[in-house]
């Protein structure tokens, strides 16, 4: 058999759908455990281990999987002697760790087989959390929508969630929510976390200066002149931003300050106590208080940070970042309403799973039913077997480009898939039939007719699922996006292809 | 050659079949209008409320007794694996507030015995504010859907380049006045595209006389009656009309499209079945698998060459039923082995299976009678 340009094409993408979902080298192949996430001011966070890293070996002894981790964590935590550090070594796939930590360092950090492919299921698949968040009598705007997505974002990883996403939605009606989604396990009082704004405090020692919201933060500067970045050397670069104080803050700021001594080791910039920011009850962050705040009533504050990196690029970035982080800190619980959860969907992680495999299943059933079909019609098992084989790396390429595009496979995207699929089907048994019959006009004309019976066909099948892809916050977009891309890829790429193997089988 | 004989004499005769079988189905539909105030019985995801999943023993008589006493409304039904092992238990009520929520949790575990944690049980709960814009949105999809379909269609086969160009027009317009949210932009821009409209069928003679005195009646009746959400519906009829008139072979596939989604949903709507979105949005992929067929037919009939009608029907009739059965015998295998596991998928299978067996008699009766009737006038 010649293999033509477009079967050539097709093989690519064969070749490039597996390479996406399997990754080079292939992650099923990878030794270690992923770090899912890392709890923020621990000294593991602090010594650099981070969200996604892969731990390799702990102490010299190797990890190739979660068993070999437990064990080998439980036999450091028996070396450990009441509250005593000890010295751990941890390899990651990126940097080594070597820090002194107490017996239960562990306790900060989870961790989670290297997933065997990169494809991402959907909440409903692998449980977790869906949820939809708007405004009680209030319809967001986009700028304050923005303001709750960051706000939100900040509070999650203050409670160390790893796969979060949080994201704009808006629906055919033009209302805008917060769409939560967190695969795995979750805290039991997350409904909480996302129904409320969050609280914010800023502490000195244990008294509380202010609290976020409008009564006590009156402005957050975010743009404008109040707000700028220097970089007085390379690696280094500082932000200032101002915030506006209400005067009673004022007030406790001047009586919390005033009998604060001066930092000696700071070189006489800063009071001996830090003000300190708390988020949910956590604290966040530390902040210097400059020696000219000590007593005195100001209600317009200039905040600075800094940021670090290699080069000038670098850290300007991070200090951008650093100077975000805080202002969305700062305006925690200063939005103007009320949350309410919309809908919310709290998937168990054990009931999700024997679905999978049961989908699999019905899969692979589903196509002996289509081979067992095409065979009895056509009679010719090489036919038939190139049907096959040309609707299976069509599934392959959908999850090639969903895994690409970290697209979220949930039940209604394998609905789409299950669509695409039969729409394929059907396309390939009009190529064959269209090559089979009136065998007076050439192959190639009979074979371009098929091919338009197919364009047209695609044709209504995409503009019939364009409106989908809104209504209802989007909560069916997966099933529109995946049965377009599959339709797609099918139509520009798996049957041109297949007409190609037809037109030689034929010949 | 008995066959081609009967069908020849017979083949407007049998359109009684589906005529029969829509006129029937709509008039079912009408009156379940009337009795529900709404065309379908719809499920828990579309009018709002609590599901709660569980794994357990208990039985479903059991707790449906014991919770029936506090709830007047509660739903419990199990999922099981395929051997039939019983998995979990299903409890749905309407209400979504927090408090009832708790309280349905409580009255659950006081029954089975157990805490429900988050790693034994599954909750799912939307609000009746958030389900109803939903449901109003994915209706007013499905209807697009099918007005873009039945425009390529017409794009596809209509002869009439201008009248083409209006239905694109029109359709925008319809969209714009369906979907807009802008409020500002949507009368001067419907009315734009209506004078255009207007203006170049009032140049044109003839058929598109007719079609212009329908536009008139149907855009006065749309603007002066009618709320401007309603107003697709005059719109769609005025398109369809306009398809009608103009090009035969298109509104042939485009009604045969609309049997196979009207007389699924009576059938659904007969055996009292409780719609959910992703059963809507089967409705929708109903659309695009079923016009595949008349599509195929069509392009076969009117673009053959030293072959009869019926030689062209019949091969499009071996290459359609062998599209269809595949797609039939596919989602039936996947069916029967998901099905225990109670998910949106189940649905989604049903109405596609119904809707698949239905498109047969749709494409092949309904679609083949009237292009075949339709080539042979030309003639």
């Amino acid at each position: 058999m010649k293999i033509t340009l477009r079967m050539w094409i097709m093989f690519a993408f064969i070749a490039f759908a597996l390479i996406s979902i399997f990754s080079i080298p292939p992650t099923f192949l990878k030794k270690g455990v992923s770090v899912t996430s890392v709890e923020s001011n621990t000294s593991i966070y602090d010594s650099g281990l981070r969200q996604n890293m892969v731990i390799t070996s702990i102490n010299n002894q190797q990890i190739n999987n979660l068993q070999d981790y437990s064990n080998i964590i439980n036999n450091i935590k028996n070396t450990f002697i009441g509250n005593e550090t000890q010295k751990v070594t941890i390899q990651t796939n990126k940097i080594e760790i070597i820090g002194l930590f107490k017996e239960n360092f562990s306790n900060d950090l989870n961790v989670q087989n290297i997933p065997k492919t990169r494809i991402i299921t959907g909440s409903d698949l692998q449980g977790g959390i869906q949820a939809l968040v708007s405004a009680e009598n209030h319809s967001l705007t986009t700028n304050e929508l923005n303001d709750l997505i960051s706000v939100t974002q900040e509070r999650l990883n203050v409670y160390g969630l790893s796969d979060v996403n949080v994201k704009p939605v808006s629906d055919s009606d033009g209302n805008n929510f917060m769409s939560v989604e967190i695969a795995g396990a979750s805290p039991s009082n997350l409904e909480n976390l996302i129904s409320q704004q969050g609280n914010f405090e800023a502490k000195i020692g244990n008294e509380t200066v202010f609290i976020g919201g409008n009564k006590d933060i009156t402005f957050v500067a975010s743009s404008g002149q109040d707000v700028y970045i220097q970089c007085p050397q390379k690696t280094l670069c500082q932000f200032y931003f101002a915030i506006t104080l209400s005067p009673g803050a004022a007030t406790r700021q001047a009586i919390l300050t005033q009998n604060l001594t001066i930092n000696a080791s700071s070189g006489g910039r800063y009071l001996s106590k830090t003000l300190d920011l708390y988020l949910d009850g956590k604290k966040i962050d530390s902040l210097n208080i400059g020696i000219d705040l000590k007593g005195r009533e100001v209600t317009n504050i200039e905040i600075s940070g800094a940021g670090t990196g290699a080069d000038q690029e670098e850290s300007y970035n991070d200090a951008k970042e650093n100077m975000k982080k805080l202002q969305t800190i700062l305006k925690t619980g200063s939005l103007p309403f009320k949350l309410q959860i919309d809908s919310l969907n709290r998937t168990s992680p054990n009931l999700g799973k024997g679905f999978i495999n049961t989908i699999l299943i019905a899969g692979l059933l589903a196509f002996i039913g289509v081979f067992a079909i095409v065979l009895i019609r056509y009679k010719k098992i090489k036919l038939s077997f190139v049907m096959i084989f040309v609707m299976a790396s069509e599934i392959l390429i959908i999850l090639g480009i969903a895994a690409l595009i970290h697209w979220n496979l949930n039940l209604a995207s394998i609905a789409g898939i299950i669509a695409a699929i039969g729409t394929g089907v059907d396309d390939q048994i009009v190529i064959v039939d269209e090559t089979k019959r009136s065998k007076s006009e050439p192959l190639k004309r009979r074979i371009k007719s098929a091919l338009f019976i197919i364009f047209t066909a695609y044709a209504t099948s995409v503009v019939s699922l364009l409106p989908l892809l809104n209504a209802g916050a989007g909560l069916l977009k997966g099933f529109a996006v995946t049965t377009l891309i599959g339709i797609t890829t099918g139509v520009f790429i798996t049957r041109p292809a297949f007409a190609d193997i037809v037109r030689q089988l034929e010949e | 050659m008995k066959f081609t004989r009967w069908y020849d004499n017979n083949h407007k005769k049998i359109l009684i079949i589906p005529a029969l079988l829509i006129i029937i189905s709509l008039v079912y539909l009408s009156y379940f209008t009337v009795q529900n105030q709404d065309i379908i019985y719809k499920d828990v995801s579309l009018t709002g409320g609590t599901t709660i999943t569980f794994s357990t023993n208990i039985s479903v008589s059991e707790l449906q007794t014991q919770l029936s006493q506090t709830y007047s409304d509660v739903s419990v039904s199990s999922i099981s694996d395929n051997t039939g092992k019983q998995l979990g238990i299903v409890v749905i009520i309407p209400d979504t507030n927090e408090n009832a929520i708790m309280n349905l949790k409580t009255s659950i575990q006081d029954v089975v015995g157990f805490q429900l944690t988050d790693e034994n049980s599954s909750i799912e709960f939307s609000g009746s504010t958030l389900s109803q814009d939903f449901y109003s949105q994915l209706v007013k999809a499905v209807i697009f859907a099918f007005l873009l379909m039945a425009l390529v269609v017409f794009i596809v086969f209509g002869e009439n380049k201008k009248i083409k160009v209006y239905s694109i027009l029109l359709t925008a317009a319809t969209a714009i006045l369906t979907f807009s949210v802008n409020n500002s932009i949507k009368i001067p821009l419907v009315i734009s595209v209506i004078t255009v409209f207007f203006y170049s069928l009032y140049l044109s003679k003839t058929k598109k006389e007719y079609i212009f005195s329908l536009s008139l009646i149907t855009i006065f009746f749309v603007f002066y009656f009618l709320p401007i959400y309603l107003a697709i519906i005059p719109l769609a009829i005025l398109l369809f009309t306009i398809y009608a008139v103009v090009s035969v072979p298109s509104i042939a596939v485009i009604l045969s499209a609309f049997a196979d989604i009207v007389i699924p949903l009576a059938i659904i709507d007969f055996f009292g079945v409780k719609i959910s979105a992703a059963g809507i949005v089967a409705f929708l992929m109903l659309i695009g698998y079923s016009v595949d067929t008349d599509i195929l037919l069509t392009i076969r009939v009117l673009k053959k060459k030293n072959e009869s009608v019926n030689n062209a029907i019949y091969g499009a009739f071996k290459t359609g039923t062998s599209m269809t059965l595949t797609s039939m015998v596919a989602i039936s295998v996947a069916l029967i082995v998901v099905y225990n596991f109670h998910s949106i998928l189940n649905q989604i299978f049903i109405i596609l299976i119904i809707g698949l067996g239905f498109d047969l008699i749709n494409t092949w009766i309904t679609n083949a009678s009237i292009i075949k009737w339709y080539v042979e006038k030309r003639k």
